[in-house]
């Protein structure tokens, strides 16, 4: 247990020899260091979680206090660790899928120039990510989720020479960022209400000082929520999410699907009690949830990037996340995160397969027919979809069921909150399948150079192995946070979940299988605009970004800026009218001396 | 006059016998080394038996001079000061063609002037005092008129500070006048005494802004400052050091001890009429310094500045219903204090340079570019010189302007407070622009060994850090001439 300081120590003593080296570095050493620093931590991962059973800490929680990092008044935040059974599903997660990840990713990157900035951003990551799950207070959580923050702006623009992935990188940034606000907000009120950011306190404090509901708590809540949704790309700060589709495949599959976007689920998790006391809010997170599912689903159903497609079946997904805390069921929406997590990285990474072995082309229309010619890649990609889909006996089947099956539990919205989340179900369904008709079936019209090597196979065999099975793992996050709701819904609302999503497999497979889809263009005007993210790209540019750019150039020659300039101005001025009075003549001197001397008696005098 | 106080006046004594040993000296022998040794030795002798006697019971010495530890302390400073400036003559003198011994007879009469201005509680010896240091300045001032080729310069400031100190002198002499003949005493401890039933009160109140005006003009306060560039560019670089430290100290010293014990109802003018002064010094010199393109100028500009941020621990002292004016005296030593070491390092540096090259005595800063690179010690140490004037921390002038900023906020003399960190953020851009001059190399320049002064410029290099980083010592030292107050 003494040892988990090593498991961010690590990562981050990898991103500082490689940013050291600066680049010098041959490209087997980066690549050791790159990869070897996350699969030693995740070794580290596994001895630290083999000692927390072993002293069956699950209930406790176990803290370890490194150093005091900043103190004034009554304001204390240390550089301390604190790990219970939800951070350690979260760090199971982290290094595990990150460690396949990396691994994956060193062949994937292995013809970059810049193959070490790579490795020291990826590990620069993942080290903030392990700050963020394992901080004791807020403070410190804070400092990872704005670390993971650059570091996903650096990943998304790290192909920096086109602009666009700059603007892509630097959308996300700042979009997440208006979340980030609202958290910071957040925090302060906390800590000016309960005087304190240290979780465990603030988890039993806010049972003991703030009523259910009252305004308080519903307003630390919804600033809280708005950091999550900006990190987790939920409505209405979702927009970031396809644009960051820029960066590296392996980015997307750590960053924007495993582990990053999760962050603000995590975050709602670890502050359950103070949501438990706004009700409110937490109706709310299920509502932002759903909608975002069923809008994502929508979007993802139009597009024709393989990434994009993934992108906003990420957001869907993870509205599904939300859409659990929303309904109460803690542990499923965690245990949702992991099999998400699992199966979203072994598609984005066999889509990265497919990408490179395509050269670079990841337009779905001029794909197809590729199931004969890329059969790992393909395999990988139908166990990762069932996953997605949630077919039985996936994992991805344990998890959604018992998000659906909890939601039916809920008093009063219970059953129409749960009919949007299977409807939602049979989207995916749709636009899953629709992917792989399209993708890998019907006629070949490529020739692919399949990548092989022990970079790239093995990778994803594990992760398929892990996303078919992972439905039988059981995390130790449940014991930390607020049970569920018991029962079972009815057998026949059971049926009807299990259905849809093969009704949307059929639907799929009637539309897109023969190639049918080049004729449906019923709805050409809907259809783009499902495909253009239901159009709030536009609506912001419209309501904030050219507002704010018009301001911008009003203000161009920065009004605040012109005090000090216009001071300097008058000095200057000042300066060239004095020093004509300095002109050297004696008599000039004595006359100005024996004026004042004049002034000054007949002023005392007079006075 | 009994033993005790002849004893008290050893340092004045010795400081006087430097200027008749030094001619007889020079009539016999005509050498340069042997003269410029004679007044290191006579100085710090003078100022270790002042520091010698520190302590003892304050002596009146007929109704002129007052040795206390106020005076025997500052009177060592000043010595100190005095001390610096003939080490800095030598090699500035040694390279001209100029008759060079009785320069320091000179320098010897003016410690001795400024030595008797600080002891004096009399406005004879005050006046005496306040002539012996102007009227060997002129001739200090005017020293090179015939060697140097920027004569004219010299000769003019001679001339210029010569004539203008006389309309000074007149004032002071005046205001004295007026206040004799309100009070009939000519002791400095005008407010206390019951004036003359006869005349109004008027009298004194002239006669003390007289007064004021006098010495407004050796602190250079505006408008009274108009000399002092002018003087400070074409005088040479030992003698404007000794003006700008020596002088300048001695004067506030002898305000100091002039104002600490007012109290009265003439208080509120004094207090006004310096308000106004310390304001006006400090917009001008700022602004006048601000894109000045000569380095001695600049200083001329920066000195009347700080005299106007040193006045401001003066109008604290004398603020009305002030019940700890020990404070803002204390504040007002150490402004001394720092701005002695930081003057005097400028100064070092700048004869220094004047010594080998008459270029850098004319002061254009253009001669000034890359001067780290050439000669890393001198640079090293107008840079340190540069960061204190601007009362950047860890150097001298952050204590001295710490104190100010004290004093003034203890007195809420917001107006005031506001004035001094205007003045320190202009401060900060002509300072600043001096060292980018300073640092900025030229590509034919190459580095110059010339040993000189270096070993005072390290010395006062790291005397203005340590006061800056250590000002504990420095801090008791004042406190201890104040305790008599």
């Amino acid at each position: 247990m003494q040892l988990l300081w090593l498991i961010p120590a690590l990562p981050l003593l990898g991103f500082i020899i490689l940013v050291l080296t600066r680049g010098q570095m041959a490209r087997q050493s980066a690549r050791l260091v790159g990869v070897g620093s996350i699969a030693l931590s995740a070794a580290v991962t596994l001895l630290v979680a083999s000692d927390f059973y072993a002293q069956n800490q699950s209930q406790l929680g176990f803290t370890l206090e490194l150093w005091q990092w900043m103190s004034a008044a009554d304001f204390n935040a240390g550089f301390s660790l604190y790990l219970d059974g939800l951070s350690l599903s979260m760090l199971f997660v982290i290094t595990g899928v990150g460690t396949l990840i990396h691994w994956y990713a060193s062949g994937y990157m292995w013809d970059d120039p810049d193959y070490s900035r790579f490795f020291a951003y990826m590990n620069l990551f993942v080290a903030a990510m392990l700050m963020l799950v394992l901080a004791d207070n807020l403070v410190l959580l804070f400092l990872g989720w704005e670390g993971v923050g650059v570091c996903s702006f650096l990943l998304i623009g790290f192909w920096y020479k086109d602009p666009a992935n700059g603007y892509a990188a630097r959308k996300a940034f700042i979009v997440t960022r208006a979340g980030d606000t609202a958290f910071a907000i957040g925090l302060f009120l906390l800590f000016k209400e309960l005087g304190s950011l240290h979780i465990q306190d603030l988890l039993q404090l806010a049972q003991i000082e703030f009523s259910v509901g009252a305004n308080t708590p519903t307003l630390i809540a919804a600033l809280l929520l708005g950091g999550a949704v900006g990190k987790s790309a939920q409505l209405p700060l979702q927009t970031w999410l396809p644009d960051a589709m820029a960066g590296p495949t392996p980015v997307s599959a750590l960053i924007h699907a495993a582990t990053m976007v999760t962050a603000g689920v995590y975050l709602i998790a670890r502050c359950h009690s103070i949501f438990l006391q706004a009700p409110d809010i937490l109706l709310l997170v299920a509502l932002i949830g759903l909608a975002t599912l069923l809008i994502a689903g929508f979007s993802a159903l139009n597009q024709n990037d393989i990434k994009r497609v993934l992108a906003y079946s990420t957001m869907s997904q993870i509205g599904y996340m939300f859409f659990a805390l929303g309904v109460g069921a803690w542990s499923e929406s965690i245990f949702h995160l992991m099999t998400h997590a699992l199966f979203k990285a072994l598609l984005f990474m066999t889509a990265g397969s497919i990408i490179l072995a395509l050269h670079h082309e990841q337009d779905i229309r001029a794909m197809g027919g590729l199931r004969k010619q890329l059969p790992v890649p393909f395999w990988c990609f139908l166990i990762g979809t069932a996953c997605l889909v949630a077919l039985p006996p996936t994992s991805g089947f344990v998890s959604k069921e018992a998000i659906l099956n909890a939601s039916w539990q809920l008093p009063i919205y219970g059953p129409w909150l749960w009919a949007g989340g299977v409807f939602g179900a049979c989207l995916t369904a749709l636009y899953s399948f629709r992917l792989i008709f399209m993708v890998f079936g019907g006629e070949s019209t490529c020739q692919p150079e399949e990548p092989k090597g022990w970079q790239f196979h093995p990778p994803l065999l594990i992760l398929a192995v892990l996303s078919l099975f992972g439905g039988l793992l059981v995390l130790p996050a449940g014991a930390v946070l607020p049970a569920s709701p018991d029962g079972h819904a009815p057998l026949l609302a059971e049926l009807i979940a299990i259905g849809l999503p093969l009704l949307g497999i059929g639907l799929a497979y009637q539309i897109y299988s023969r190639g049918q889809w080049q004729q449906l263009r019923h709805a050409p005007r809907l259809s783009h605009w499902f495909e253009q993210g239901w159009g709030f790209d536009s609506l912001y540019q419209r309501l904030l970004v050219q507002p704010l750019l018009a301001l911008s150039k009003i203000n161009k020659n920065d009004i605040i800026d012109q005090m000090p300039i216009q001071l300097a101005l008058v000095s200057s001025r000042l300066f060239t009218i004095f020093s004509r009075m300095q002109n050297g003549q004696l008599r000039i001197y004595v006359a100005s001396m024996t004026a004042a001397a004049i002034l000054i008696i007949a002023l005392t005098v007079t006075l | 006059m009994d033993w005790q106080q002849l004893l008290a006046l050893t340092p004045i004594l010795l400081a006087a016998s430097i200027s008749v040993i030094l001619l007889l000296v020079i009539a016999f022998v005509r050498d340069h080394l042997l003269t410029c040794l004679i007044t290191c030795l006579g100085l710090s002798g003078a100022a270790l038996s002042s520091l010698i006697s520190v302590g003892d019971v304050a002596q009146q010495v007929t109704p002129l001079l007052i040795i206390d530890d106020f005076s025997r302390l500052f009177g060592a400073l000043i010595l100190l000061i005095s001390l610096i400036s003939a080490w800095m003559t030598y090699p500035y003198l040694q390279a001209t063609d100029e008759i060079r011994e009785e320069y320091y007879i000179l320098l010897a009469l003016a410690a001795l002037g400024a030595l008797i201005l600080i002891a004096s509680n009399h406005f004879a010896s005050m006046f005496i005092g306040l002539e012996l240091v102007s009227v060997s300045l002129f001739a200090m001032v005017g020293y090179l008129a015939h060697s140097r080729d920027q004569v004219k310069l010299t000769l003019e400031a001679g001339v210029k500070y010569m004539v203008l100190s006389g309309v000074s002198s007149s004032f002071l002499l005046f205001g004295v006048a007026l206040v004799y003949a309100y009070s009939g005493s000519l002791s400095m401890n005008i407010f206390s005494q019951p004036g003359s039933p006869l005349l109004a009160p008027q009298y004194l109140i002239l006669g003390t802004t007289m007064i004021a005006i006098g010495i407004a003009f050796k602190m250079s306060w505006v408008p009274f400052h108009m000399w002092t560039p002018d003087v400070y560019q074409g005088a040479p670089a030992p003698v404007t050091g000794f003006l700008a430290g020596g002088v300048k100290i001695a004067v506030f010293a002898l305000l100091i001890r002039w104002l600490m014990p007012i109290q009265g109802p003439y208080l509120p003018i004094l207090h006004n009429g310096l308000m106004a002064m310390a304001a006006l010094s400090m917009i001008f010199g700022n602004l006048l310094a601000l894109r000045q393109d000569n380095l001695k100028r600049l200083l001329a500009y920066s000195s009347i500045a700080h005299m106007g941020y040193a006045a401001i621990t003066l109008i604290a002292a004398i603020n009305v219903g002030n019940l700890s004016p020990l404070l803002a005296a204390e504040a007002a030593g150490m402004y001394l204090v720092t701005y002695a070491a930081v003057t005097m390092l400028a100064f070092t540096v700048l004869s220094h340079l004047a010594a080998q090259d008459l270029n850098y005595e004319t002061g254009q800063l253009s001669h000034y570019q890359g001067l780290l690179w050439q000669q890393p010690m001198a640079g090293m140490g107008l840079i340190i010189a540069m960061l204190a004037l601007a009362g950047m921390p860890l150097t001298a002038g952050f204590i001295g302007k710490y104190y100010v900023f004290i004093a003034a906020v203890d007195q809420q003399l917001w107006p005031l407070l506001w004035l001094l960190i205007i003045g320190s953020a202009m401060g900060l851009y002509y300072y600043l622009r001096v060292i980018l001059i300073l640092v900025n190399n030229t590509p034919e320049a190459k580095p110059t060994r010339n040993w000189g002064l270096t070993p005072l410029i390290i010395l006062l290099g790291l005397a203005t850090l340590w006061l800056g980083i250590y000002p504990g010592p420095s801090i008791a030292w004042v406190q201890l001439a104040l305790a008599g107050f």
